[in-house]
């Protein structure tokens, strides 16, 4: 069972480097059910923190420029 | 000789003149190194008035030398010009006034200004004024600039438009002085020191379009360069083209061959500068876009890999595993079973082979007592045991009455 991450959001680097890891061990396969499922539902979350910061900074970026041509 | 005169026994003015004059003449002929700062000459009069004029100082003295010697002079005598005079200080009783009778006028020639140009730098260099660790660093963008500079000149054009044409909101703190003649030097210096006393005035341009040694010799002026040496604002040195450089060169913080080339210095070309903070503005922002992509692009090959994007891949990959494991199972328990009923049959048939049961057939049966054992002699038996008879068929549970014991059983 990959180890249990409190609920607080890893950086981006970090969630993206997990997520780069529980697609390697999915992959790999040899995992029982239970855990194949719990890494699913890790990469998930993980996907969804990634794509959030993405989001985030994208905005701000958009934000900035639309400020400037405002 | 002291004159001992007292409220009681005072001295006539001829004779107080007479000690003057006396005094004076102690001093006899020198030669003296100055400036003409006047002259004038009336027709029909035999002598020549003059004021010779310090070079540094603001002091100056009365010269007189005989019109004929005046009108000899090669190159002529002109004000502005540097001198050497040969001359007597002479008293004159009558008028109470003292001038120096000059005998004999030395132009300073063209050669000789600038020998007495390079002792004057030499000694000022030695002095550490032109030290290259003095020179201040022009600010980036000065709030105010000051100019030193001649009443609507050319040079004061060339700077105002120049510098507002690079940086249209700069402020400038104009300084009129006059540029040429011996006036020159000190009222540059009474402007210089203006501007840098001036709170808001961060850089200082002296400008003055070209002209020859002579007209430039008021920016080698002595007094000037230590006045410049003073400033605690940066002062920026530009006189003349390219050739000329007076000693303000030198101790200015920055030189300039040209009031127009001042102008590049002392401000930023902002639009190009405006230019460049957009530039870098974009770079930034198209770096962090393509870093931004990338990443993007990267998440997304994560996302739609099977493993994330199809759960049920994972799971039909399982269920097939599963049914296949299953089909297996089923599989071979099918053969286990065959076998076995094979085997079965084939014990069944060799046990039937080997049973009893065709003897019984043929009419034989099995006499077993009560707990199954199987008789075989009579002596087995007693009258009144339960045995039971094993037929072809089945059992047939019976009594014992008698025995009989047969003599010879084999036969």
């Amino acid at each position: 069972m990959p180890e249990k991450q409190t609920e607080q959001k890893p950086s981006y680097e970090d969630a993206r480097e997990e997520l780069v890891d529980v697609v390697r061990r999915l992959e790999a396969g040899g995992t029982t059910l239970e855990e194949s499922l719990a890494l699913w539902e890790r990469g998930e979350k993980l996907a969804t923190w990634c794509q959030e910061w993405l989001d985030g900074a994208r905005q701000r970026l958009d934000d900035a420029i639309e400020k400037d041509e405002g | 000789m002291a004159l001992e005169t007292s409220p009681q026994a005072p001295a006539p003015v001829r004779q107080i003149a007479n000690a003057i004059a006396g005094w004076v003449d102690r001093l006899g002929a020198v030669w003296v190194e100055g400036q003409v700062a006047q002259v004038n000459r009336r027709p029909g009069v035999g002598t020549v008035f003059l004021t010779l004029r310090d070079t540094v100082a603001d002091i100056s003295v009365p010269v007189t030398c005989s019109r004929t010697y005046f009108d000899g002079l090669n190159p002529p005598l002109v004000e502005g010009a540097s001198v050497l005079v040969h001359a007597k200080p002479s008293y004159y009783a009558n008028r109470g006034t003292m001038s120096l009778y000059a005998r004999e006028i030395r132009m300073v020639g063209l050669g000789e200004l600038l020998a007495q140009l390079e002792r004057r730098r030499q000694l000022l260099a030695a002095e550490g004024l032109f030290a290259a660790e003095l020179k201040r660093p022009l600010p980036f963008l000065p709030g105010c600039v000051g100019l030193v500079t001649a009443p609507n000149s050319a040079a004061e054009r060339d700077v105002l438009e120049n510098t507002r044409r690079r940086w249209p909101a700069v402020r400038f703190e104009v300084a009129y002085a006059a540029m040429q003649g011996p006036r020159s030097a000190s009222e540059v210096m009474e402007a210089l020191e203006r501007l840098d006393r001036h709170p808001d005035v961060e850089v200082i341009v002296v400008a003055r379009g070209g002209g020859s040694v002579e007209d430039l010799l008021p920016f080698s002026d002595e007094a000037l360069v230590r006045a410049v040496a003073r400033t605690r604002t940066p002062v920026v040195s530009a006189i003349g083209h390219e050739p000329d450089s007076p000693l303000l060169d030198l101790v200015a913080d920055v030189r300039a061959s040209t009031p127009t080339d001042a102008a590049k210095l002392v401000v930023p070309d902002v639009l190009e500068e405006v230019r460049g903070v957009t530039w870098a503005r974009d770079q930034v922002r198209a770096g962090l876009r393509r870093m931004l992509d990338r990443e993007q692009a990267g998440l997304d090959a994560l996302r739609s890999r099977p493993a994330l994007a199809d759960p049920r891949h994972l799971l039909d990959v399982r269920l097939d595993e599963v049914h296949a494991l299953r089909d297996r199972a089923r599989r071979t328990l099918g053969h286990a079973l065959d076998r076995a009923a094979d085997d079965v049959g084939h014990q069944r048939a060799r046990a039937r082979a080997l049973s009893p049961l065709a003897t019984l057939q043929r009419g034989y049966a099995v006499l077993q007592n009560g707990d199954g054992h199987v008789l075989t002699s009579v002596a087995d038996v007693t009258a009144g045991d339960a045995v039971s008879v094993r037929v072809a068929d089945g059992r047939v549970h019976a009594t014992t009455t008698t025995t009989e014991q047969l003599e010879d059983p084999g036969a």
